[in-house]
Order: C-alpha cells, then sequence, then structure tokens
C-alpha cells in the first residue's frame, strides 16, 4: 500500500525555488532516504510531506487522501496522531524530564499522566535509556538525547516517521546508534521513513535513495513518472530484500525514475 | 587576543543584539531623568525665615509638593521610587539575547579570550549603551529645563525649573549610573559558566526557594502596627528621646514587607508550579508547571518592581481612603458648627492621585520588562517549541502553558502585595477623628453673624470624639489588583504573537 504521495510539489521562499516539481511516492514500512548537497531542498521537501509546510502546487497525499489541503489544525492533527517528527538538536523542552517530554503527544491525545508515563518509560527502555527517565535534557549528551528524542516520536506509533539530518549533530558512533534504532523500530512496526541526510553513508540505511538536486529529484527532468501501482512494488523491499535484487525489481519493472537508485549495503 | 579583534567579535552581534543594546540605552536615560528630576527637587534652596513667610515655603512654585520643604523630601522620594521600575526593566533588558551572546562570547573564548575579557566586553556592552543613555537623559532633561520654565497664569512656576542640581550631581548621575550597570552585569555574568564549548549548560538544578523570608512580612507589618500604640506610649511615659527612632522603625519595616512579598513572589513561583505539577493533566499546564519550578525566577526582577508598585498602590488605596474619611469627618464637622470657610482640605486628596499616577506608570513599565522576559524565555525555547508545534502539537496549547506560567504567580503575588501595601498604609495613616465638641447656633442666619448678638443662642453641641478605622477601600484595591494582572495578561497576548514567529518551521533548518 502507498503510505505517502507527492505529485509535482512545487515550493518557492519569494523568489527563490526550493521545490520545483517533486514527484514521490513513499510505500507502508518503506524507509526512503532523500539526499543531496546542503540547499537543495530536502528538508522543505520533508516539510511538504510532513503537512509543515504547505506547496505552492502540486499535491500530496497520504493512504490517499489528499492533505496539502487540509487545514492547519487539521494537520496538526494528523501530524500527531499519524506521523511523528525528528530533528538534528534541541528538540525536548529542556525543563521537562525526559519521561514528560516522551509522555507529552499522549497527554495532548488526552492519556492520564500515570499512563502516559507507563508508555513512555517503555518507550526509554526499547532504546535501552531506561535510566534517562527523570533526567533533564541539558543533563544528556546529545546520543541520549537524540535517543529520548526518537522515543518521543515513536510513542504515538505513528505510521510515518520524518526524520531531517537526525545524526547531523552526533559523532559517528552515536549516530549508528540512533540510526540502527530508527531502522529497527521502524521494521517492527511496518512505520515508513522519510529519512533526510546529506550524508551517503546514512542513506545506506535505506531501502532506496532519493537524490535532489537544486529542487528537483536528480534525473527527474526525464519526464518520467512514478505509476500509482509502483508503491506496491516497492513496499516489498521494505520487508528487508538484499539491494541486489531491489536494483533488479526496480529498473525495468517498476519503471521508477532516474535518479532513484536503491541505496546500497544497508541491513 | 589584540583588544581590536576583541572588539570586532563583540560589534558581531545579532539584531536582538541591538535591541537589547537600545532597550539598555532607553531605560538608562528613563532612570536618568527620574534621578535628575529627584535631584532638582532637592535642589530647592529652602529660603531663609521672614516675617510673611515663617513656614519658610518657596512660594515661587504652584504646588505644595515643592512649596513645603517638608513635602520636597517626599517628592524626591516618589520620583526615584519610579527609577526603581525603570532600573528592574533594565536588569532585564541585560539578560536579552543573552543566550545567544553567551554563545557568542563561547565562541570568543574559544578564540583565544580568557574569561575576565569576555566578562569585561559585556560589562563594557552595558556601560557603553547606559552612558549613551544617560548622556540622552541628560539632553532631553536640560531641553525639557529649558522649554519648560514658563510661569503660569499666577505668576507661578509649576515644576523647579528655575534652579538646577550641583554639576557633582549631575556628573554623578550620568557617569554614576552605567558604571552601576556594567558591575552589575559582570556579577550577573559571573553565574553564567561560559565554557568554551559553549552553550551554557547547567547540569546543577537550582535549589528550590525558601520560604522563610515570608516572615518578613508579617515582621514588616508588625513594625508598621506598633507605630502609634509605641507613638502613645512613649509619650505617655515621656521617653523623648526615643520619638526619633520612630521614623526609622517604619522605613526599616515597609522595607522588610516590601522584600519580603517580592521575594515571596519567587517562592509563589515556585509553589504555583509545584501545585500545578501535581494537579496539571494537560500538556499546558504541565508545561508551565515545569517552567516555573525550574526556574521561579524567571522575570523576577521585573516581577518585582511590579510588585513593588502594587504594593505602593495598596498603601496609597488605604491612605486615600483614609483622607476621604477624614475630608468627610471634617465637612460634617463645618455643617454641624456652620462653619464653612474650614470646609476640608483636599490637598491630601490630590496628591495621592499624584501617587497613584506614579503607581500606573510603574506597572506600565515594570510590564514592559515583564514583557522582554517572556518573549526572552520562548524566544530561547524557539527550537524545542518549533519541534512540538511541526510535531502537531497545536500553537494554542504552548500559548496556554505561557499564559499559564505567567498568571499562575501573578494572581497570588499581587493579592498578597494588595494585602501588604493596604495594611502597610492602614497602620500608618492610622484612624480618622470624628466627632467632637463646638457652639452650634440655634436663630436666624442674620443673628448668628453678628458675634455680639448670637450669645445667648449658642448651645454647646457634644458629639462623642471617636477614632475609627476608615473602611477598607474594595473597589480602589480593585481596581490596582485588576490594573496589575490585566498588565500581565496584555503582556501575554502581546508575547503570543512571538510565540507566533517563533514557531515557524524555520526555526527547525539545521543552521
Ligand atoms: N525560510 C526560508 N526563506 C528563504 N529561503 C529559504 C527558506 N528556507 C529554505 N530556503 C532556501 O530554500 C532552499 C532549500 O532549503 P532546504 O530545504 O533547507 O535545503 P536542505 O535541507 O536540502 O539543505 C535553499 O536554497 C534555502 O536557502
Ligand atoms: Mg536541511
Amino acid at each position: 500500500m502507498t503510505e505517502l504521495q507527492a505529485r509535482g510539489v512545487v515550493k518557492a521562499y519569494g523568489p527563490t525555488p526550493a521545490l520545483r516539481g517533486i514527484t514521490l511516492d513513499v510505500a507502508e514500512g518503506e524507509i526512503v532516504a532523500v539526499t543531496g548537497p546542503s540547499g537543495c531542498g530536502k528538508s522543505t521537501l520533508l516539510h511538504c510531506l510532513a503537512g509543515i509546510l504547505r506547496p505552492d502546487a502540486g499535491q500530496v497525499f497520504w493512504r490517499g487522501e489528499r492533505i496539502d489541503t487540509w487545514s492547519e489544525a487539521a494537520r496538526s492533527k494528523l501530524r500527531r496522531t499519524e506521523f511523528g517528527v525528528l530533528f538534528q538538536f534541541g528538540q525536548l523542552v529542556p525543563e521537562l524530564t525526559v519521561a514528560e517530554n516522551v509522555a507529552l503527544p499522549l497527554l495532548l491525545a488526552g492519556t492520564g499522566r500515570r499512563a502516559g508515563r507507563t508508555v513512555a518509560t517503555a518507550w526509554l527502555a526499547r532504546l535501552g535509556v531506561a535510566d534517562l527517565a527523570d533526567a533533564r535534557p541539558g543533563e544528556l549528551s546529545g546520543g541520549q538525547q537524540q535517543r529520548c528524542a526518537l522515543a518521543r516520536t515513536l510513542v504515538t506509533e505513528p505510521r510515518v516517521i520524518f526524520a531531517d539530518e537526525p545524526t547531523g549533530a552526533l559523532d559517528t558512533l552515536a549516530g549508528e546508534q540512533v540510526l540502527t534504532q530508527l531502522v529497527r523500530l521502524a521494521r517492527e512496526q511496518r512505520t515508513s521513513v522519510v529519512l533526510v541526510t546529506h550524508e551517503p553513508r546514512i542513506a545506506g540505511y535505506a531501502d532506496r535513495e532519493v537524490v535532489l538536486r537544486d529542487g528537483a529529484v536528480d534525473g527527474a527532468g526525464l519526464g518520467l513518472d512514478l505509476p500509482a501501482a509502483a508503491g506496491s512494488g516497492l513496499g516489498l523491499r521494505a520487508t528487508g530484500a538484499p539491494a541486489g535484487e531491489a536494483l533488479a525489481n526496480a529498473a525495468p519493472a517498476g519503471g521508477a525514475p532516474a535518479g532513484e537508485r536503491p541505496a546500497g549495503g544497508a541491513r | 587576543m589584540r583588544p581590536g579583534t576583541l572588539g570586532r567579535l563583540a560589534l558581531a552581534g545579532t539584531r536582538t543584539d541591538a535591541v537589547r543594546v537600545v532597550l539598555t540605552a532607553l531605560s538608562a536615560a528613563l532612570a536618568a531623568l527620574a534621578g535628575l528630576a529627584a535631584l532638582t527637587v532637592l535642589a530647592i534652596p529652602t529660603p531663609p525665615a521672614t516675617d510673611d513667610n515663617e513656614v519658610r515655603w518657596s512660594l515661587q512654585y504652584a504646588t505644595a509638593l515643592l512649596r513645603e520643604p517638608g513635602l520636597r523630601g517626599g517628592t524626591a522620594f516618589a520620583l526615584l521610587l519610579l527609577a526603581l521600575p525603570v532600573l528592574a526593566l533594565a536588569g532585564q533588558c541585560a539578560r536579552l539575547g543573552a543566550p545567544a551572546r553567551d554563545r557568542r562570547l563561547a565562541a570568543l573564548r574559544l578564540a583565544g579570550a580568557t574569561p575576565g575579557q569576555v566578562t569585561r566586553l559585556a560589562a563594557l556592552e552595558t556601560g557603553v549603551a547606559s552612558l549613551l543613555g544617560t548622556v540622552g537623559g541628560l539632553v532631553v532633561f536640560l531641553v525639557a529645563h529649558e522649554l519648560l520654565d514658563r510661569p503660569g497664569a499666577d505668576g507661578r512656576l509649576a515644576l523647579p525649573t528655575d534652579v538646577l542640581p550641583s554639576p557633582v550631581a549631575l556628573a554623578a548621575t550620568v557617569l554614576g549610573l552605567p558604571a552601576v550597570a556594567a558591575v552589575a552585569t559582570a556579577l550577573l555574568l559571573r553565574r553564567v559558566v561560559t565554557t568554551p564549548f559553549g552553550v551554557v549548560r547547567r547540569a546543577r538544578r537550582d535549589r528550590p526557594p525558601r520560604p522563610w523570608f515570608a516572615l518578613l512580612v508579617p515582621a514588616g507589618v508588625g513594625s508598621f502596627a506598633g507605630y502609634f500604640p509605641l507613638l502613645h506610649w512613649l509619650e505617655r511615659h515621656e521617653v523623648q528621646a526615643l520619638l526619633p527612632y520612630l521614623p526609622i522603625l517604619v522605613a526599616v519595616g515597609g522595607l522588610a514587607a516590601l522584600v519580603g512579598t517580592v521575594l515571596a513572589a519567587g517562592w509563589f513561583s515556585y509553589a504555583a508550579g509545584r501545585l500545578l505539577h501535581r494537579l496539571a493533566q494537560g500538556p499546558a499546564a504541565l508545561l508551565a508547571a515545569r517552567r516555573l519550578a525550574a526556574d521561579p525566577w524567571a522575570g523576577s526582577r521585573t516581577f518585582a518592581a511590579l510588585l513593588a508598585a502594587v504594593l505602593f498602590g495598596g498603601g496609597a488605596a488605604a491612605f486615600r481612603a483614609h483622607f476621604q474619611a477624614r475630608y468627610a469627618a471634617e465637612l460634617a464637622e463645618a455643617r454641624t458648627f456652620g462653619d464653612v470657610t474650614s470646609a476640608g482640605d483636599t490637598f491630601y486628596l490630590d496628591t495621592i492621585g499624584l501617587v497613584d499616577l506614579a503607581v500606573a506608570a510603574a506597572v506600565t513599565i515594570a510590564a514592559g520588562g515583564l514583557l522582554v522576559a517572556l518573549v526572552e524565555g520562548i524566544v530561547a525555547r524557539r527550537r524545542a517549541y518549533a519541534a512540538l508545534v511541526a510535531q502537531g502539537v497545536p500553537r494554542g496549547v504552548l500559548g496556554r502553558s505561557v499564559a499559564w506560567q505567567a498568571l499562575a504567580p501573578a494572581v497570588p503575588a499581587v493579592l498578597l502585595a494588595l494585602t501588604v501595601g493596604l495594611l502597610l498604609g492602614r497602620f500608618l495613616s492610622g484612624p480618622v477623628r470624628t466627632g467632637g465638641s463646638g457652639y452650634v447656633c440655634e436663630a436666624a442666619a442674620a443673628i448668628c453673624a453678628d458675634p455680639a448678638a448670637r450669645g445667648p443662642y449658642l448651645r454647646l453641641v457634644e458629639a462623642p470624639e471617636r477614632y475609627v478605622m476608615p473602611g477598607v477601600p474594595l473597589e480602589q484595591l480593585a481596581l490596582v489588583g485588576a490594573g496589575a494582572v490585566a498588565a500581565v495578561a496584555l503582556t501575554v497576548a502581546v508575547g503570543l504573537l512571538f510565540l507566533q514567529a517563533s514557531t515557524t518551521v524555520e526555526e527547525l533548518r539545521a543552521t
């Protein structure tokens, strides 16, 4: 099933074009890396897909429903119920304890404080940071903070996770840990992931890599459009098919646009 | 590091830094104006006693506040009090955009600056900005001094524009204020450990404030309550030697009550946070509760100024009630004894009107400072807030948390300040004497007007002389309290505009 679809998404900041017609499908449970040089529009694309920004033109669908036309309130609700976001750093509220930070989305959904804490600590335990539940974010290392932020992203069991350079502020080892956990848990929950990064090595964790250049999918100029059915084929790969097989699938059968190349060597 | 390099790096600030410098200069200018006004009042010479002016009034002035030597001290003091909220505003401004500045200072350290150099740099910024402000204030003062020097229709001056403070006093104000500001900045910065890698990391949790200082409040109020009984006792037992010390008792007591109230406000913030935390189910209250408990002193400088203003407002309300009761008693007396000429003097009531005006001005200035603190708090957390909004937390939730955080401590603190102010005012103004005895003329007006003829018609009337406490001026108190809370609410409303701007998606961009 196709989880997320972008159709000809255009976005400009004033005179600066950031996205120039992006078409992209993300299948259920698929991990898609969006890469490209700094300033090519990766973050903007992520914000458009997540319903944080409204595209100037084009459409964004979530499970077949067009969401870019929804009101801010409706998109906000969608984000807190079905989506999860993970940014580079600094997303934990400094005054709340880690457990409270993690439980915050649950409280918004009406869960009581006690129940929220139980769920939050369970997620912290799954991420191996249960002992940090009562710490303040300022007392943690960057890697620990990011793992706690990941727990907050996962606590609502979102259908799609949007991660914008989630390891950008971490050293290699801490980055690996966070990514490994993100990928493992996403697989367990069959959660789709849009992973924005400028590091090719990080993209290796994904099922597929979409390269952006100057606000367009690299090679999309060839005029290829993703058929709506392609998503299901891509979804298969999300279950862990080796990269080579994915490559074999993608090029002739699925008709994936050039520039979408399968990522090598993840797992 | 060469001073030149250091200076250039120091100036490479952001817009927030520019705003901070401008606000610092502005508040220094306001403080200088208040100080210069007070000094000018104090510079009025008391004329030597003459036959037609035994009381040594400065008759060139229209208002008794300047005319009577006994009142001038109070006038100058009131002007200086106005400087207090301004100074609090300045203190708040010094921290505006401070996280960004601290990071820049940290970068300076990384580039080889010593901690001492960094501190001096920040102190220098405040000092220079304040100096610009005080010089500007002096210029405005001198220009106004010239322009306003116009006698009214009765040939009297509305303001003491005929005198100037001594050059030494002028220089002390213009140079002393910036020096004090710079030293204060250096002292404040001592607490900020800017490690070279430094986004200032505060691992140590602040100790919760202790409520012992709340004892200062009853102690202060008690000293006021004891004033009249003690005065009477001393007079009855003729212990004259101790009488001059009574005003000192009152001054110390008043200060204790004020300091106690202000410190209690910090504790209120903390306690409100704890209570909210226990009761809160929703995320808005939880966020507010944690922030209050984590940093009960956030914005406390200006909060303190607000409470001081409210305390004075409460005291003024008590005095107003006293003077109103006295005025009414005098009128009643005059009516009973047909003596319309001595019908009540409204001077004191008018003066209280001026005090109210000063309180309103102080509340306004303090609200400005609160706004700075509030915006500062939002801007410092904008990344976390923007991430929450991206995660689907409605901005309304964040807005409510900001409102909770401002109002939860403000309401009880304002109530306390009003109560303390009222008590101080009541004890100090004391009861009002009513009744008394006098002759009433019971005849036609024509006879009564003739002192020779009215003798037989005079009758001694004795209304029992009583001392009554004037009623509690609830309306006036409600006005002051509501005004203060409304000022806080207004700052919240304006602060929410910044919340909107601080949670845009731009804040999430990594660089
Ligand atoms: N708020 C903004 N205002 C103006 N230009 C912006 C804004 N946000 C992004 N841009 C521009 O849009 C382009 C894409 O930005 P972004 O999506 O952040 O790129 P990336 O995440 O790939 O580094 C860049 O040229 C950037 O300068
Ligand atoms: Mg980016």
